[in-house]
C-alpha cells in the first residue's frame, strides 16, 4: 500500500478507512434467550476484541493488532497450546501470551454453559445468590458466569487511577477536535455522565469533567477519593474548560460521593486567581455575578439532575408518543425536568436538589460544545431511547438558550483507539452497521415477533436523534423504507411475525416526512401511506 | 471542666451523656462534656460551635474520624487551640488525625518513624490506628484475630508496665483504648475520668480512683429478654424459649460497641418484629472488622446450620469493617455457606427526623458506606430500620420499617420452606414504548421463550404451573384473549371493582389526588380497573402498566412526577392482595416500578417503590452489562438480581454496496496502472454516491 499522492488518492483512502471502521465496529448479532448458553457460533471476534485489551490485573497483555486475527483463529481451531506456539514463530514469549489464552478459554468454557435458569430455581428456594461485576464481556470477562446478583462499584473508588490516565487523552481529542472545527477552545461544554458508563469504567466520564476543568482527584488516607486539586496552568496548557454537567438520576444515587466531588471541583477552580482568559469558569461566574447581581454560590452551580427521587428527562416519552409540536419544547423540558443542582455551598451547605432553573439557563446559554462519553459496543446511540433523550436534550436546551446550535461529540472510549466523532457521524456509523446491516437485521429476525420490535425501535430512537438535534440524513429514512417496507419479500415477512411493529415503524417514517426531517416525492410518502393502511386493515381484521 | 468529643457511630453519645451526669453527680466536677458527630461533612456554622467548644476544651478525644474534610479542618482547629489542651486522645482515626495526639510526652509522631523495641510501643504502634493501616494494605487483616485476643489481654499487660517513666504517657494512652474497646457505660465514665486525673490539673481530681476496665467477650449471643450474653449456641438454645428450628431461624449481626454499651432499643425492637412474625432470632454480636468470626461460631453447628437466613445491622462490609471491603472474601464464604445475606442500616450520620424529610434518603456517606459495600458482598434488602432522633442520645427503631423487613423475612421463609407446589409467583413483562407490538420489552432479550423455558423448568421443580404448547403459544394468549373486548393491550385476567380496590389498597386517596377519581382512564373499561395477564396455574404472567404518559403532555412536563395512576397501582396491589404472590420475577431490563418518585435510597413507606413491592420477594432477571439501572432496582424495589448474557458481538462486516465499495477501493489501492486507477475512480465516485458516502 502506498501513501496517498493526490487529492483523488486521498479521497479514497479516507473512504476506506470510513470503511474498515464500518466493517471492524462490533455488533450484537440477535437476542438473548434466558437461560440458554450464547448462541455465538463464530466467537472469533468477540475474542479478538477481548485480546486487544491489557489487563495487569490479571497479568493478561493485550495481542498485538497485526498477529490478533491469525493467534486468535489458531485458538479457536486448535486451543491455547496452539495459539502460544503461534505467536513463538511471530517472536512472543509463551510467558507473556499464556495468561491471555487462559482468560480466553475461560471465556469460550463459561459461555458454552449457562446457570440462569438454575440461579433463578435457587433464588426462588431463598438460596444465596452470588453477586459479580456488570459489565461489557469485553471490559470484564468477570461477569461471567451470569445469573449472579450484579453489583454497583464502591462510589468513593472513582474515578480509579486508571479511568483518569486514560481520560486525559480523551479530553484533549475532545477539545483538539473543537479546535480543528472551530479555530479556538469552547469556553463551555455540556457534559452527560450517566451511572451506566462511569461504573463499567470506573469514572472515565467523571475524570473527563476533571481534566476539562483542569483538576486531580486527590485520595484520604483511607484511599476514598473525597477531594480535588487544580492542575497548575502551566502543566494544563491550556485554559479551563466550563463544564456543565447534567446527570441522570440514576449517576446522582448511585454516585452521592461523586456528585459532591464534581462540584467541589467547579467551585475550586471558580475561585483560583487566575487570569480570565486561562480560566472560563472564573470567567462565568464573575460575568454572572456582575449580571444577575447573583451570590457568587449559585453562579457557580454546575452540576444538575433531577429532582430528588425523580428519573428521566420525559423526552423519551414525549418523542415516542409524538406528544410535541415545536422541537424548543423538548428542550424546554429537558431543563425542566433536570434544573435541580446538587453540591455544597461554600459554607459548607448540603444543596440536595434545589431547583435552579435560571442558574441552569445562564449555565447552558454559555454552551458551545455537548459531549458524552460512550464506553460499550452493547448498548448503542440507537440502541436505546436514553442517548437522545439526554445529549440530544441537552444540545436542544442550548441551541435555544445559546442561539446557536452546540457542536455534538461523543467517544468511543472501548476501543483500541479513542475516537472522537460528531453526533452525525455517530448516527451514519450506527446506522450502517445496525439498522440497515443484513447480519443485525436478520439476527433479530430469527426472534421473529421481538426481532421486528428490536428494528422499529432502532428506527424510533434514531427519529429522536431527528427530533433533539436534527442529525439524521435523509438517505437514513429513505433506506429503512428501501429496505423495510418497501420490499414486498421483507414486508410480508415482518407483517406476519408482528404486524403491531411494522405498523408503528411506517407510521414513524411519516411523521420524519411529516415534521420536516426526511424530505422525499410524494409518490414514496404515498406509497407509505398505502402501507400504512393495509396494515392498519391487517390488525383490525386479526383482532376486530 | 470540658471534654470535647468528636465522633462518629451512634453508640457513644449515649453512654458519653450518661457518664456526664454520674461523673457529676459522684465527683461534683462541674463537667461538661461537648459531643458532634463527624459522621459526615459539617457546615460553617456547625464548626463554629465545634470551635467555639474546642477553645474551652481541657481534654479532646478524636474517635473514628475518616471524613478528609472534616480531618484537615480538625487539625487545623487542633493546632490554633494547642496551649489550651492538656491531652488530646485520638482514637482509630485517619493517620494526619492520629499524629494529633498529644498526652505528656507521648509523641506519636516520632513513635510512627522510631522502632521503638518494647512491647507498649509495638502495642501502641498498632493499637490506635489500625482501621488506617488495614485501608492502606486493601485486604483484610489476617491477624485481625490475635490483635483483638491481644486487646482482651491488654489491661492484664498493662498492670506489669511501670506508671513512671518514658512509657507513663503510652501506657495512659493505651488505657484509655481499653476502656473505649468495651465502651459498656462504666467504661466510657472511666475513659473520661482516666483523661481527666492524669491530664488535668485540679485538686477536685487528685483523690478520684478510676476503675480498671471492664471486659466484655468479643463475640457473644445478645437477647433483649436474656440478663447476660451468651458465649455458646448451646447455652443460648437452652435458654430460649421458643424452639431454634434452623428452617425458621434469622441469624442476625450486631454491633458490638452497640450491645456493650447498652444502646439497643433499635435492635430489640426489630428483634420483637422479627419473633412476632413467628420466626425465632440468633442475634450475635460480631466484631466490627469481621464477621466470619460470629457466623462461623454461632450460625453453624458442625456443618449444620442454626439459621436460615443472614441480616446484618452493622452497617459495613461483612469483611473489613468500615475503612475497607474484602468483598472477595465476603462473597467466597456466603456463597459456601449458602444463606441468603441482608444487610439493613441505622442511620449513623442524620438524624431519624432529617432522613424523614429529606427527598434523597440516606446521605452520601451513608448511602456509599452503608448500602453500595455491603452490596458488593452480597447483601440484599437495603432496609433502613433505625437511627437516633433529634432530641435523642441513642438509636431507636423505625416501627414502620422493622415490621415491613419482618414480613419480609417471614416471605423470604415461606420460599425456603414451603411446599413448590403451594407456591405462588407473578412473571412481570414490560412494554415500552406503549405498543401492542412491544409485550415483552426487554434490553438484549427474547423475552417469551424464555418465560416459556422458566415455566418448564418451574413445572419440573414441582410448581403448579400451566405449560402452554410454546413460547408462540404463551404470546398469542397474552397478547390475544379476551384483550379486544376491553380495548386492552394484552388478556384481561383479572378486573378489580373499584370498591375492592378501595378495600385492598390503602393509598387510593393519595392517588387520586394525582390522578383523579378512581379508577381513572388507564387500565381501566366499564368502571372497573383491568389487570392484564395470564393465569397459569400458580403462576401469573403480568403486564407492567406503563407511566402513564400517553396522551397527556401536562404530565410529562411536570418537574415531579406524581404518584403511580390507579391502574399501576391496581396491578401491584393485585399481585399482593389478590393473588397473594409469594414472590415476583420482573422479567428483564426494565421497568418503570423502581422508578417511581421516593427517596433515592434508603426508602420510607412513603415512598412509591416500597408502596408498590409490598412484602413480596422480588427477583428480577436483569442484563449483566446494566449494573447502573439495576441497582436502582436493587435499592428501590429490593430486587434480587439475576443476571443474564448479552447477545453475541460480531463485526458488523459491509454488505451490499458497501462490500462493492470496499473491493473497488482495494482493486484502487493495489493498483499500479494510472489509467485502471482513473477508471476505478469513476466507479468509487459513482458507488459512493449511491451509498450516500
Amino acid at each position: 500500500m502506498h501513501e496517498p499522492k493526490t487529492d483523488r488518492d486521498a479521497r479514497v483512502f479516507a473512504l476506506y478507512e470510513q470503511l474498515l471502521e464500518i466493517e471492524q465496529r462490533l455488533i450484537p448479532t440477535g437476542l438473548h434467550v434466558f437461560g440458554r448458553p450464547s448462541s455465538a457460533g463464530e466467537k472469533t471476534d468477540l475474542l479478538k476484541m477481548i485480546a486487544s485489551f491489557d489487563r495487569p490485573e490479571a497479568g493478561v497483555r493485550a495481542l498485538p493488532e497485526a498477529v490478533a486475527e491469525g493467534a486468535v483463529r489458531e485458538f479457536v481451531a486448535n486451543g491455547a497450546g496452539a495459539a502460544v506456539r503461534f505467536l513463538e514463530k511471530e517472536g512472543l514469549t509463551p510467558e507473556s501470551t499464556r495468561p491471555l489464552f487462559t482468560l480466553l478459554e475461560n471465556v469460550s468454557a463459561k459461555l458454552q454453559t449457562n446457570n440462569e435458569l438454575d440461579s433463578l430455581v435457587r433464588a426462588l428456594r431463598g438460596e444465596f445468590v452470588e453477586p459479580g461485576p456488570g459489565a461489557d464481556i469485553i471490559q470484564n470477562p468477570d461477569i461471567l458466569p451470569t445469573g449472579r446478583n450484579t453489583h454497583a462499584i464502591n462510589p468513593y473508588g472513582v474515578p480509579s487511577a486508571v479511568a483518569f490516565a486514560r481520560s486525559e487523552h480523551v479530553a484533549n481529542s475532545l477539545l483538539d477536535r473543537y479546535r480543528q472545527e472551530n479555530g479556538r477552545y469552547p469556553e463551555a461544554m455540556a457534559l452527560v455522565l450517566w451511572g451506566l458508563d462511569n461504573i463499567k469504567t470506573q469514572g472515565e466520564g467523571v475524570a473527563q469533567a476533571l481534566w476539562l476543568l483542569g483538576t486531580r482527584p486527590v485520595r484520604d488516607a483511607l484511599n476514598r477519593t473525597t477531594s480535588v486539586e487544580a492542575i497548575p496552568l502551566a502543566e494544563l496548557g491550556r485554559p479551563r474548560i466550563d463544564v456543565v454537567m447534567t446527570i441522570s438520576g440514576i449517576f446522582r444515587d448511585l454516585f452521592s460521593p461523586t456528585v459532591q466531588l464534581l462540584d467541589k471541583a467547579v467551585r475550586l477552580v471558580a475561585q483560583l486567581d487566575e487570569p480570565l482568559e486561562t480560566n472560563y469558569v472564573r470567567k462565568h461566574v464573575l460575568q454572572q455575578v456582575e449580571q444577575d447581581a447573583c451570590d457568587p454560590d449559585d453562579a457557580a452551580v454546575r452540576v444538575f439532575s433531577n429532582a430528588p427521587g425523580n428519573y428521566g428527562t420525559n423526552v423519551n416519552f414525549m418523542v415516542m408518543d409524538s406528544q410535541w409540536e415545536r422541537e424548543e419544547t423538548l428542550g424546554d423540558l429537558f431543563v425542566t425536568r433536570k434544573c435541580f443542582a446538587y453540591g455544597r455551598d461554600s459554607k459548607g451547605h448540603a444543596i440536595e436538589g434545589r431547583e435552579a432553573r435560571v442558574a441552569m439557563d445562564r449555565a447552558l446559554s454559555r454552551v458551545e460544545a455537548t459531549y458524552q462519553n460512550i464506553d460499550t459496543f452493547e448498548i448503542g446511540l440507537t440502541d436505546v431511547d436514553h442517548y437522545f433523550e439526554y445529549l440530544g436534550g441537552v444540545s436542544k436546551a442550548v441551541e435555544k438558550r445559546a442561539q446557536a446550535r452546540p457542536a455534538i461529540y461523543l467517544s468511543d472510549s472501548l476501543s483500541r483507539e479513542i475516537k472522537i466523532r460528531s453526533l452525525e457521524e455517530t448516527v451514519r456509523l450506527e446506522t450502517r452497521a445496525k439498522t440497515l446491516n443484513p447480519k443485525w437485521y436478520e439476527g433479530m429476525l430469527k426472534h421473529g415477533f421481538r426481532g421486528v420490535a428490536e428494528i422499529e425501535n432502532h428506527v424510533s430512537n434514531t427519529f429522536g436523534w431527528s427530533a433533539t438535534a436534527d442529525a439524521v440524513d435523509d438517505w437514513i429514512y429513505a433506506e429503512v423504507a428501501n429496505t423495510f417496507l418497501f420490499d414486498d419479500a421483507m414486508l410480508d415477512r415482518l407483517r406476519d411475525l408482528n404486524p403491531h411493529s411494522v405498523h408503528s415503524l411506517a407510521q414513524r417514517l411519516l411523521e420524519a416526512n411529516g415534521r420536516g426531517y426526511w424530505e422525499v416525492d410524494e409518490s414514496v410518502v404515498d406509497r407509505l401511506r398505502e402501507i400504512t393502511r393495509n396494515l392498519e386493515d391487517q390488525l383490525e381484521g386479526v383482532h376486530g | 471542666m470540658n471534654i470535647t468529643v468528636l465522633y462518629v457511630g451512634s453508640s457513644l453519645l449515649a453512654p458519653l451523656k450518661s457518664a456526664e451526669r454520674e461523673i457529676n453527680h459522684a465527683h461534683r466536677l462541674n463537667l461538661r462534656v461537648a459531643t458532634y458527630n463527624f459522621g459526615s461533612p459539617l457546615n460553617d456554622r456547625e464548626w463554629l460551635d465545634v470551635e467555639q467548644d474546642l477553645g474551652e476544651a481541657n481534654v479532646v478525644f478524636v474517635i473514628h474520624v475518616m471524613d478528609g474534610e472534616n480531618a484537615s479542618r480538625l487539625v487545623t482547629a487542633l493546632e490554633r487551640f494547642k496551649d489550651r489542651h492538656d491531652a488530646v486522645v485520638v482514637i482509630n482515626c485517619m493517620p494526619e488525625l492520629m499524629r494529633r495526639t498529644r498526652m505528656g510526652r507521648l509523641d506519636v509522631n516520632a513513635l510512627a518513624g522510631k522502632k521503638e523495641r518494647s512491647k507498649v510501643g509495638t502495642l501502641l504502634r498498632s493499637a490506635g490506628s489500625w482501621i488506617g493501616s488495614q485501608a492502606r494494605r486493601g485486604k483484610s487483616n489476617r491477624g485481625h484475630g490475635q490483635y483483638l485476643k491481644l486487646v482482651d489481654r491488654l489491661p492484664g499487660i498493662l498492670k506489669f508496665v511501670p506508671t513512671a517513666g518514658a512509657l507513663t504517657d503510652a501506657k495512659h494512652y493505651l488505657y484509655l483504648f481499653c476502656y473505649f474497646l468495651q465502651p459498656t457505660p462504666a467504661n466510657i465514665q472511666s475513659m473520661l475520668l482516666y483523661s481527666l486525673v492524669h491530664y488535668v490539673h485540679d485538686k477536685r481530681l487528685k483523690k478520684i480512683r478510676v476503675a480498671p476496665p471492664e471486659q466484655t467477650p468479643s463475640v457473644a449471643i445478645y437477647h433483649p429478654a436474656a440478663r447476660s450474653l451468651f458465649e455458646s449456641f448451646a447455652a443460648y438454645r437452652k435458654w430460649y424459649q421458643k424452639r431454634l428450628e434452623p428452617k425458621s431461624t434469622i441469624g442476625l449481626l450486631l454491633m458490638r460497641p452497640q450491645v456493650v454499651s447498652k444502646t439497643t432499643r433499635h435492635y430489640d425492637a426489630l428483634i420483637r418484629a422479627i419473633e412476632s412474625e413467628g420466626l425465632s432470632v440468633v442475634p450475635a454480636i460480631a466484631t466490627l472488622m469481621d464477621n466470619r468470626e460470629a457466623v462461623s461460631k454461632f450460625f453453624v453447628e458442625k456443618g449444620k446450620k442454626n439459621v436460615s437466613q443472614i441480616v446484618s445491622l452493622t452497617g459495613f462490609s461483612f469483611v473489613g469493617g468500615p475503612a475497607m471491603n474484602d468483598s472477595a472474601a465476603a462473597s467466597e464464604f456466603l456463597r459456601e455457606l449458602n444463606l441468603p445475606y441482608r444487610s439493613a442500616v441505622s442511620l449513623d450520620t442524620q438524624t431519624i427526623e432529617a432522613w424523614n424529610e429529606s427527598q434523597t434518603g440516606l446521605n452520601p456517606v451513608q448511602a456509599g458506606m452503608q448500602i453500595a459495600i455491603p452490596e458488593i458482598d452480597g447483601a440484599t434488602e437495603p432496609f433502613v430500620y433505625g437511627g437516633i432522633p433529634a432530641r435523642g442520645q441513642e438509636p431507636v427503631a423505625l416501627d414502620d420499617r422493622c415490621t415491613r423487613l419482618a414480613r419480609r423475612l417471614r416471605r423470604w421463609n415461606t420460599l425456603q420452606t414451603a411446599s413448590r407446589d403451594q407456591i405462588k409467583l407473578a412473571i412481570v413483562l414490560f412494554c415500552f414504548p406503549p405498543n401492542k407490538g412491544n409485550i415483552g420489552t426487554a434490553a438484549d432479550l427474547d423475552v417469551f421463550p424464555g418465560v416459556f423455558d422458566v415455566l418448564k423448568r418451574l413445572r419440573e421443580e414441582g410448581y403448579r404451573v400451566e405449560v402452554p404448547h410454546s413460547a408462540g403459544e404463551l404470546r398469542e394468549r397474552l397478547l390475544g384473549g379476551d384483550s379486544e373486548q376491553f380495548g386492552a393491550a394484552a388478556n384481561v385476567a383479572y378486573q378489580m371493582s373499584v370498591q375492592e380496590y378501595r378495600r385492598l389498597c390503602p393509598y387510593v386517596r393519595e392517588v387520586e389526588r394525582d390522578w383523579g377519581p378512581a379508577p381513572g382512564s388507564i387500565n381501566a373499561f366499564g368502571g372497573e380497573l383491568l389487570i392484564q395477564g395470564l393465569r397459569l396455574g400458580n403462576v401469573f404472567i403480568g403486564v407492567q402498566p406503563t407511566f402513564g404518559f400517553e396522551g397527556d403532555p401536562m404530565r410529562l412536563m411536570m418537574a415531579r412526577s406524581g404518584s403511580p395512576h390507579h391502574g399501576f397501582m391496581a396491578f401491584y396491589t393485585y399481585l399482593a392482595k389478590v393473588l397473594n404472590a409469594d414472590g415476583v420475577i420482573h422479567f428483564g431490563t426494565h421497568g418503570a416500578l423502581e422508578f417511581m418518585p421516593g427517596k433515592q435510597i434508603g426508602l420510607s413507606g412513603e415512598c412509591w417503590p416500597d408502596r408498590l413491592i409490598d412484602e413480596m420477594p422480588n427477583f428480577y432477571v436483569y442484563s449483566v452489562n446494566n449494573p447502573s439501572e439495576g441497582s436502582i432496582a436493587k435499592r428501590r424495589s429490593y430486587a434480587e438480581l439475576i443476571s443474564y448474557l448479552t447477545p453475541p458481538i460480531e463485526n458488523a462486516g459491509l454488505y451490499r454496496e458497501l462490500a462493492g465499495l470496499k473491493d473497488l477501493v482495494m482493486a484502487y489501492r493495489q493498483s499500479t496502472s494510472e489509467t485502471e486507477r482513473a477508471r476505478l475512480y469513476d466507479s468509487i465516485e459513482a458507488l459512493r454516491q449511491e451509498a450516500h458516502f
